[in-house]
């Protein structure tokens, strides 16, 4: 680490580091979630555990798969969380007409984000949804963002063989959860 | 080679891990087999379909936001104050100093909560809102025997919050000293317009401890 950067503030350094990591992560998180709102969420958690680690960031070589690990970690623990911790959806004591804070539909993204889910793209969400959390992980890391599984052995600190059946099963269930026609001209699986 | 043994195969070939010896089967029971070809394009085509769908864009000032958030919240008494509101959290934090969690929703059908006694449990609630509402006011009114946790004693919180369009979610650690027959009151209020949110709690081990 430099003389200038041990002596600047550790916001400043925080931010320097952190800043062109932030679009990143969300994306990386939103494959996790599938949800802006729960991939923003999983993204300012990181960053709130992270930022009293400014200094030991500023010695990681590799910032985006050592954040890419912090972050599977924080989303496999939040899933944990609310497992034990059920949702409850509180009941409104009067439904007035055009008053903003009656509910929405429920959905986990926007009306544009909702709009834009249509056809395929929403069959791939539903479907991407029916895995388990670690299954999507580990799609989104190795399939989507390319990380090899050899890469995600250390990243994820998780064996080999357990990352090759994950991607195994992630993607049997996909296939057959995607029917072929919307893919590709050819002719169905059978069986 | 047998489809079967092609199947086994499916994965190395599609992340290029196989090596000379076995692509060459492979690839000559491909050339034979209609039915692990179109299962080969079949597997191509979802992983490339996975890999072409685009998250939606991050809210306006997300990043700025959450850099300025994560380099506030050191020595706050609980940093997993999350999205829902910024502003929520940010007041939250202030004024009650401790998760707390609502999800801003309203469905037309009673919703109740169970919990055991002297047990802290993260109770998380649910807001919808039409649009987005700076300074709603949010003011949670708790029953006999419920309390929220690191605030003993007060039956009645109140505070300013921004919310989002869409859901708002909070986390309200709660725990229960004994039984309890009135419900957990959430009232928001914002330009005039205001909603009153129930909760019933019901309290497992009440019996037991005799109250």
């Amino acid at each position: 680490m430099s003389d200038y950067r041990r002596t600047r503030p550790a916001a400043l350094n925080f931010e320097d580091l952190l800043r062109p990591q932030v679009e990143y992560l969300y994306r990386l998180a939103w494959r996790f979630t599938g949800s802006v709102a729960d991939a923003e969420d999983l993204v300012q958690d990181v960053l709130i555990k992270l930022f009293p680690r400014t200094r030991e960031l500023l010695d990681i070589q590799q910032l985006r798969p050592w954040l890419a690990r912090v972050l599977y970690r924080q989303y496999i623990d939040s899933v944990r969380q609310r497992a034990r911790s059920p949702i409850v959806e509180l009941v409104s004591d009067a439904e007035g007409e055009d008053n903003p804070l009656d509910a929405l539909p429920a959905t986990k993204d926007g009306p544009e984000e909702n709009a834009e889910r249509s056809g395929q793209r929403e069959r791939i969400l539903r479907a991407l949804d029916r895995l388990n959390p670690e299954q999507r992980a580990v799609v989104a890391m190795h399939d989507v963002e390319g990380y090899s599984l050899e890469e995600l052995e250390k990243m994820l600190e998780t064996p080999l063989g357990t990352l090759k059946s994950r991607l195994h099963r992630a993607r049997q269930r996909l296939r057959a959860l995607l029917p072929m026609e919307p893919f590709s001209s050819g002719e169905r699986v059978k069986g | 080679m047998e489809c079967r043994d092609f199947v086994l195969q499916l994965d190395d070939l599609l992340d290029g891990g196989l090596d000379a010896a076995r692509q060459k089967p492979v690839q000559e029971h491909l050339g034979r087999c209609p039915d692990c070809r179109s299962r080969h394009e079949h597997a191509l085509a979802v992983r490339e379909a996975v890999r072409k769908l685009s998250p939606p864009a991050m809210h306006p000032g997300f990043i700025d936001q959450t850099l300025a958030r994560a380099t506030r919240a050191v020595g706050s008494p609980n940093p997993r104050w999350r999205r829902p509101v910024l502003g929520m959290a940010v007041a939250a934090t202030l004024v009650l100093g401790v998760a707390l969690g609502v999800f801003l929703a309203t469905r037309p059908q009673v919703q109740t909560v169970a919990l055991t006694i002297d047990r802290p449990e993260t109770v998380r609630l649910m807001f919808n809102s039409a649009k987005p509402l700076k300074a709603a006011t949010l003011s949670l009114a708790l029953p006999e025997n419920v309390e929220l946790v690191g605030y003993d004693g007060r039956r009645e919180l109140s505070w300013q919050t921004d919310l989002r369009e869409g859901g708002n979610l909070m986390q309200l650690p709660l725990v229960v000293r004994g039984a309890t027959k009135k419900e957990l009151v959430a009232s928001l209020s914002h330009g005039g317009s205001s909603k009153t949110f129930r909760l019933k709690i019901e309290v497992d081990g009440a019996g037991r401890s005799g109250m």
